[in-house]
């Protein structure tokens, strides 16, 4: 078994500002395997792409920062970077796509324009290169008549084919992972198909990683290999997407199955976990799904549960589902 | 088109509405219209005199009509003061009154831009209080004293560059400096709230995911976003060094439309408050109609 390409460990990224003081990422354990797609699930405000944004260091701060653990890819440790040398790692070596293609795109610029700064940021090519290496990079995205948007505004473009250039920007300069946050919650659900379809032969094509955080269970089903579901601001559970589909552990995860809604049956059917998300400034001692768990024992009260494995993926519970 | 046309016909209504305002208020506004002319020995006989061959004993609207009927046949008339042709006076008064408001103009968004960019970019550092903290002192401060200041300053006490009156370069520096003040000020803060707000849109972090500089973000991406309300401002800030320039040429002595036109008003000059007055009017039309038209270019959502 190879090296994992990227090796989250033990990360919490907290909120620090005047006198205020918590984590919202809490000791996250994540690994991206070579050419993977690995999803991250989760509820909104679970962390999800807050841990995807510090891989970068692209979370805001200050107020946030990166209060402990490390982020390894290619044998170091990115939170140890220099602005410098994070600079030269994003875009080249790790990409990342966002979710609102309409609003993630410079409004003052051709699509074409933002490519070529993109490839003469980590690469010293002329221009006409730079040029040639972005009209590539939009054919691969899919895009249908590279030369025409390449020349067009933001404005002009529909929301698929937006997407779609922030996907030939990911790409432009030959990432090894790209990182996807929420890239299809966007668009309409037939452009979702091919955007998530483009995504998956490009990792096939290319031999890339894909980390894709998604609150969509159906969209992690239809292309992740592995998933690591979230819980505020945990993993609480991770391994391979047919295991914890056929197999959930966690009581989060059984719930989180039990609520999406499935053709053929009855509203009685669809499941709601009861009780609300604690906020981050508000976390009980143990467990943080203890308060809306069914299967809550005594020492969920007082003790946080450690991750483990346990049968083919890792769980973070005391007491979970056999 | 029909757009452009619509503008000129606007332009035209002003002008002409502008120019009955300003022909009724000059003459409602009291004062003696011989006291310019006449010594002071003059009997009344002879101030009457001098009405009458000026036309003012004839109905409001009567002279109205005359002056517009002049106006377009090209006969501007002339100073009453010293009767020199307007038309000949006006080119003199209008060139140096463009190189000092031109002047104005090149500081307010050559300094203004630059310091405000500069504040946004290192925000909540010392160099941003001070930026900001000067920019609220140059909106406060009434430009008449801060002339009174800088001329006890750079004229008085340092000796750097004379008091008033006009000539090369070093007569231009005071005067243009006073009057571009507070549109410094207040395009030193528009950028700068313009940039923050900017540096917060998403795209921002998109080019910064994809490894783009800092600078390059800031002074690229952030600044032509941040632009476009600072054009579409522009139009009122030279509206707004016009109306100073009153002011700022009285007080340096700098012999411009500003000038001209309030000795016009406190001398009772008729034909000279008529035509520098609708000249301005003029020039702020323009100065907003090249705005807009600016704007449209920097905004590709228009230009398209």
């Amino acid at each position: 078994m190879t090296a994992p390409l990227l090796e989250i460990s033990d990360l919490s990224v907290g909120l620090r500002a005047g006198g205020v003081a918590y984590d919202i990422v809490r000791n996250v354990n994540l690994t991206v395997d070579q050419n993977e797609i690995l999803a991250i699930v989760g509820e909104s405000g679970c962390g999800k792409s807050l841990t995807a944004l510090s891989i970068l260091q692209l979370q805001a701060s200050p107020p946030l920062h990166i209060t402990g653990g490390s982020v390894v890819y290619g044998g170091s440790d990115l939170v140890k970077k220099s602005k410098k040398e994070m600079r030269a790692i994003r875009g080249s070596e790790i990409a990342m796509i966002f979710q609102d293609p309409m609003s993630a795109l410079d409004p003052m610029f051709t699509v074409g324009s933002v490519l070529v700064s993109a490839v003469r940021a980590h690469q010293d090519v002329t221009r006409d290169v730079a040029e040639k290496i972005a009209l590539e990079a939009l054919a691969d995205a899919g895009i249908e008549d590279p030369r025409r948007r390449f020349a067009e505004y933001p404005f002009q473009l529909s929301g698929g084919v937006s997407q779609r250039a922030m996907i030939a920007l990911a790409l432009v300069n030959s990432p090894k992972l790209i990182i996807a946050d929420e890239p299809t919650t966007a668009l309409d659900v037939t452009v979702q198909a091919q955007i998530l379809d483009r995504l998956r032969a490009l990792k096939n094509e290319r031999g890339m990683s894909i980390m894709l955080i998604t609150h969509n269970l159906g969209v992690v089903a239809s292309v992740a290999d592995r998933m690591a579901v979230m819980y505020a601001g945990e993993v609480v559970e991770m391994g391979a997407v047919s295991d914890v589909f056929a197999k959930p552990q966690h009581p989060y995860t059984t719930g989180l199955l039990g609520a999406v809604p499935r053709l053929g049956a009855g509203e009685a059917d669809l499941v709601p976990i009861p009780g609300r998300v604690p906020q981050p400034d508000e976390l009980p001692a143990g467990c943080s799904f203890a308060d809306r768990c069914s299967r809550v024992v005594d020492s969920c009260r007082t003790t946080r549960p450690e991750i483990s494995v346990r049968g083919r993926a890792e769980v973070r519970c005391f007491n979970p589902v056999s | 088109m029909s757009a452009v046309i619509k503008r000129v016909l606007l332009t035209l209504l002003l002008l002409q509405l502008s120019s009955l305002a300003v022909f009724a208020a000059i003459r409602l506004s009291g004062g003696d219209v011989t006291a310019a002319r006449l010594p002071a020995s003059a009997t009344a006989e002879d101030r009457e005199l001098f009405r009458e061959q000026i036309g003012l004993n004839q109905p409001i609207l009567t002279q109205y009509v005359d002056y517009l009927g002049n106006v377009v046949r090209g006969d501007l008339g002339n100073s009453l003061t010293n009767n020199a042709r307007i038309s000949t006076l006006a080119v003199e008064k209008i060139r140096n009154s463009l190189i000092l408001g031109g002047a104005a103009i090149v500081l307010v968004f050559g300094i203004g831009i630059p310091l405000g960019m500069l504040a946004a970019f290192r925000r909540n550092s010392w160099l941003d209080t001070s930026i900001s903290s000067a920019a609220v002192a140059g909106m406060a401060v009434p430009n008449f004293w801060l002339a009174l200041l800088v001329v006890w300053l750079f004229s008085s006490t340092l000796g750097w560059f004379p008091p008033a009156g006009s000539g090369g370069f070093r007569y231009l520096v005071l005067p243009a400096l006073v009057l571009a003040a507070e549109g410094i000020a207040l395009t030193v803060r528009m950028t700068r709230s313009a940039m923050l707000e900017n540096v917060g849109q998403d795209f921002v972090r998109t080019l910064r995911a994809a490894g783009l500089s800092e600078s390059r973000v800031y002074f690229k991406h952030v600044l032509r976003n941040s632009l476009l309300p600072i054009i579409s401002l522009a139009g009122l800030r030279v509206g707004q060094i016009i109306g100073y320039a009153l002011v700022v040429e009285t007080i340096f002595g700098w012999p411009g439309v500003g000038q001209i036109l309030v000795n016009g008003v406190l001398r009772r000059d008729y034909p000279i408050v008529q035509f520098f007055s609708l000249l301005l009017v003029l020039v702020v039309t323009l100065g907003n109609l090249a705005a807009s038209v600016g704007y449209t270019l920097a905004n590709p959502r228009l230009r398209k």
